[in-house]
């Protein structure tokens, strides 16, 4: 290639200028904050040169960044994790080859580069809106691509001129997409060590509230069938034993797992149930392991395994939407016998701490023999002393549960759950605090169930040797009337999960009520179709598509729709032109013109019509009255102003005449 | 092996594609294949196709397909851009051995192309920006070695837009003929009457005989041409100036019996002499190779004719 820099038009670095901040400024979240001062500077330099402030720059400055970003990358890979630091070197990379750019070859490098800091993008953007918005870009590094073959014309042609372009090929990508296999990943890639969202293997009192402000979605489920009803739906999804008097956390060997080989994984198939439930979930990303399912479930979605505390865990941390299905057996008891060990683990109280609590719980276990009363009198506590709900309660000290149960009496989910897993155990029965979500918003049209953050909550469970482990819901026992702020979804109040939101005020309206459910549902079926679009969803389309799946018919089908593209694009680029139809005029007149050259006349372009008919009558001059009324008709048509019935009836006319005139000029010899 | 390609490669193109002076490109005569840039191309979707298969995001594997199917469809958009180019060859044009020949070629197109690069083997590149429906005549250069006819042969039309993905193009001969004339050399071959005996040299081109007018006098002139009534005038030191008049023309005679190396030599002083006499006026020449006798004139056409001659004498292979 011998282009050279003054090959690359204005129009181009301009465009360069604003694709670069397109392809980085999705990334920016992942980039450290080293990495965005490079960019930064690359592209003041380019902005620079642009407005022809500066030249190229020198060879000092380039160096420098260089090296400051390798030592960036150093410093930040470990922090950072792989992947990030993967994406940050190519960041690096994308920035310092643009501010060094002078040919043609660099802006290509460029662009593609940018092409695949796209797609990195993805990795974690994975909504409607982020897909758009990357579209966008794709678009924006297209025609960058696009002004460097054609300079000349004006920017926003150019951009015009990339979006038909694209929009041409959406096809073509669509039907590829549905049709090609999906495989299973080739190799280990490394994961993405992002923030984690939703709940947290630790719970300490301030740590729920967070969550009930969120308004984000933390999963959807799709029931077969109709699904349960809201106030039974515990999502399990975290059982936490050890609590050190501040926090609760997992027991010792559930912490230590080995994702890759979980050790405590039961691979014993429950007994099959009367009641079962089957529904599939997709859960948002969350980066944890943990995923939601109802009572004993069980899941034959690969990757997902189901822990001997009958919760469901991914092998891989959540890092994209996922979906996999479930099968409860709504109701069956979970009454796998726990270790010796593990038992003594859900009787341990922290010592020293809470003594009127534990005394308390001693108290109850005086009072009633039977575990069942004595668990329900210390339901009834909640119930009947002053307890309130609120999400913003006093702070406590050292001795929590002490201040909170005979107190403050102010607190929400993780407190009820604290306070009566602690006054079971010291009561002797083995009890444990799970967290998970409580209920769902059911969209009738779409058949779906969304699961918000805020409808995270806390709740306990108590092993009963008859009966396994059975649910207490404390919190749910506090009167009604002493829910002072809003709370989860079983209370159904409105507001607990707006205190952050910022517009509350037109969240009641009806219409923005309707197009925030459309947006929902439009949500749902992008995750299910586009993100969720497996090998079983392939199929199905395919067969709905097709009738069967066959080779020979998905072969037909891309061929078809490859021709299809291929000739629109050829029509709309003027390679294709579509017959158009003739007036029955001009073929008339062609038809006479062709009889006469097939007998030797040929009718040169310049001759008119008046004096072609003079060339006919010299040469059958047998035909000469045929051939005047065939050509006073044709003027006629021609050249004089008539309504549409006489037209019409001329033209049948004409047609008549030149059919005669033709088929009397081939039979003359 | 490769030159036995080369030529099987030439006159499969000249069954495919005959030289004509007028040419309209179409599927027939365009080729087009994935450029450079084309094939990283679709190393990138690939990449991306197993980074989306990696890390199970139908999303970047939805990109990649896009970029793949962007690539198909730009194959159509390239043939486009060549399709229904009409090239014609704009007349012959000469120059001299070493230097480079300005082949003229018009240009015009039914719909708008975009970025066409033409270009002879081993020549420069012209660039055209646009083609449209209104003719144009672009230059192409060739760079030449020796005299004689020359026949640039197939030259190439490419073009990569609109995203360099492919490369289209074409090989076309236009049939043109064109004369690179021999080399200037500065020299002087004495000038010779029509007898071959060795006459006025060139100082004497300045004749004697018809009274031309007056310019100033240059030191050393011969006393005789001085206006000395002029001077008498106190109008300054002039002298009259003759010049030869028409019909008595001065003859280049190349010399007989040279070997290749001298006749090259003195086909290229005669050229340079005869570029220096058509710039005279009134100067009329004959020009004798060999057994040719071109008759004396003067004027452009008669300078063509003569370098035409020069360019065409003793030719190993050349074609009279």
């Amino acid at each position: 290639m011998t282009e050279s820099h003054d090959n690359i038009t204005r129009h181009t670095l301009l465009w360069l200028l604003i694709t670069n901040i397109a392809v980085i400024m999705p990334l920016a979240d992942k980039s450290s904050v080293a990495t965005l001062g490079i960019c930064g500077i690359c592209f003041v330099w380019r902005i620079g040169i642009y407005f022809g402030r500066v030249a190229r720059p020198p060879r000092w400055l380039v160096t420098t960044l260089a090296i400051a970003a390798a030592a960036t990358l150093a410093l930040v890979s470990r922090e950072l994790g792989m992947l990030n630091a993967l994406i940050n070197l190519l960041i690096l990379g994308y920035a310092l080859k643009y501010i060094e750019m002078r040919e043609r070859r660099d802006i290509l490098a460029i662009v593609l580069a940018g092409f695949f800091l796209i797609a990195l993008a993805f990795i974690d953007k994975q909504g409607i809106g982020d897909t758009l918005l990357s579209l966008l870009v794709i678009a924006i590094n297209t025609a960058t691509l696009l002004s460097v073959y054609r300079g000349q014309q004006n920017l926003i042609l150019q951009a015009r001129h990339a979006g038909v372009l694209l929009l041409q090929s959406l096809p073509l990508a669509l039907a590829l997409f549905i049709v090609l296999p999906r495989l299973s990943p080739l190799w280990l890639v490394p994961q993405s060590k992002g923030a984690t969202t939703g709940l947290s293997d630790e719970v300490s009192f301030g740590d729920i509230t967070q969550l009930t402000r969120s308004q984000e979605l933390a999963f959807r489920v799709t029931f077969d069938g109709q699904p349960p009803a809201t106030a039974t739906l515990y999502w399990r999804a975290l059982v936490l034993t050890d609590y050190d008097g501040h926090r609760w956390r997992q027991s010792e060997p559930t912490r230590s797992i080995n994702w890759f080989r979980p050790y405590n994984i039961d691979e014993r198939q429950d007994p099959p149930s009367e009641n079962q439930l089957n529904y599939s979930v997709i859960a948002e990303r969350s980066g944890q392991h943990w995923l939601f399912g109802l009572d004993r479930a069980q899941s034959q979605t690969k990757g997902v395994k189901q822990l001997n505390d009958y919760r469901l865990v991914s092998v891989k941390p959540i890092e994209q939407k996922f979906q996999y299905q479930v099968t409860s057996a709504i109701g069956a008891p979970l009454n796998r016998v726990p270790s010796r060990v593990e038992l003594d683990q859900d009787l341990s109280v922290p010592a020293k701490l809470n003594p009127q609590t534990i005394a308390l719980g001693k108290q109850y276990a005086a009072q009633y023999q039977n575990p069942r009363q004595r668990l329900a009198a210390m339901m009834q506590l909640f119930n009947q002393q002053p307890y309130y709900y609120t999400l913003t309660p006093p702070a406590l000290g050292q001795n929590q549960l002490d201040e909170f149960l005979f107190t403050t009496r102010q607190g929400f989910c993780v407190h009820y759950a604290s306070a009566f897993t602690i006054l079971a155990r010291a009561s002797g029965l083995p009890a444990r605090m799970v967290t998970g979500y409580q209920g769902g918003i059911y969209n009738a049209d779409a058949g779906y169930m969304s699961v918000y953050q805020y409808m995270a909550h806390a709740w306990s469970e108590v092993w009963l040797p008859d009966s396994g482990w059975v649910r207490y819901d404390p919190t749910a026992m506090i009167a009604p009337e002493r829910i002072e702020q809003g709370f989860d979804s079983m209370f159904a109040a409105e507001d607990s999960y707006l205190a952050d939101a910022t517009f509350s005020g037109i969240r009641n309206s009806s219409w923005f009520n309707a197009i925030r459910l459309q947006l929902a549902n439009l949500d749902y079926y992008w995750t299910v179709w586009v993100l969720g679009f497996n090998e079983q969803r392939q199929q199905q389309l395919l067969s709905k598509l097709l009738g069967e799946a066959t080779p020979l018919r998905i072969a037909l089908f891309l061929g078809s729709v490859i021709t299809l593209v291929m000739l629109i694009i050829a029509w709309h680029t003027g390679i294709l032109r579509l017959p158009t139809r003739r007036s029955p005029i001009d073929s008339g007149f062609t038809k006479v013109a062709n009889a006469a050259a097939k007998m030797g006349v040929e009718r040169s372009i310049s001759t008119g019509p008046n004096a072609f008919s003079e060339q006919l009558k010299q040469h059958w001059p047998a035909l000469v009255t045929d051939i005047e009324q065939w050509r006073s008709c044709y003027s006629q048509l021609k050249y004089q102003q008539k309504n549409s019935s006489q037209i019409s009836q001329l033209k049948k006319k004409f047609i008549f005449l030149s059919k005669s005139l033709s088929k009397k000029i081939r039979k003359s010899h | 092996m490769s030159r036995i390609m080369q030529r099987w490669f030439s006159s499969w193109l000249k069954r495919r594609i005959p030289a004509a002076t007028q040419q309209t490109l179409s599927h027939h005569s365009i080729f087009i294949l994935p450029s450079g840039f084309g094939l990283l191309w679709i190393v990138l979707t690939v990449l991306l196709f197993l980074f989306g298969t990696n890390y199970q995001n139908n999303l970047v594997i939805g990109m990649s397909l896009l970029l793949a199917s962007v690539f198909i469809s730009t194959i159509l958009h390239s043939y486009r851009n060549l399709a229904g180019l009409t090239l014609l060859s704009a007349g012959s044009t000469h120059t001299y051995a070493g230097q480079q020949l300005s082949i003229p070629v018009k240009l015009y197109a039914t719909k708008p192309l975009y970025q066409l690069q033409l270009s002879f083997p081993h020549n420069d590149e012209l660039r055209v920006i646009e083609v449209g429906q209104q003719p144009q005549t672009r230059v192409l250069s060739f760079a030449t070695h020796q005299r004689g006819p020359l026949d640039p042969g197939r030259m190439r039309i490419e073009s990569r837009y609109p995203l360099g993905l492919c490369r289209v193009w074409s090989w076309l001969d236009l049939n043109t003929q064109h004369m690179v004339f021999p080399a200037h050399h500065n020299g002087r071959l004495p000038f010779s009457s029509l007898d071959g005996d060795s006459g006025e040299t060139g100082a004497a081109l300045k004749g004697v005989d018809e009274y031309a007018g007056l310019r100033s006098y240059i030191p050393g002139e011969s006393l005789k041409q001085v206006a000395w009534k002029q001077w008498a005038q106190e109008r300054g030191m002039l002298s009259k100036e003759f010049t030869t008049p028409e019909g008595e023309p001065v003859w280049l005679c190349l010399p007989s019996q040279l070997d290749n190396m001298a006749l090259e030599h003195w086909l290229s002083v005669l050229s340079f002499q005869i570029d220096e006499l058509a710039k005279t006026p009134n100067q009329y020449w004959g020009l004798q190779l060999g057994q040719q006798r071109i008759a004396p004139s003067n004027g452009q056409e008669h300078r063509l004719i003569c370098l035409t001659a020069l360019a065409l004498f003793q030719l190993g292979t050349g074609d009279d």
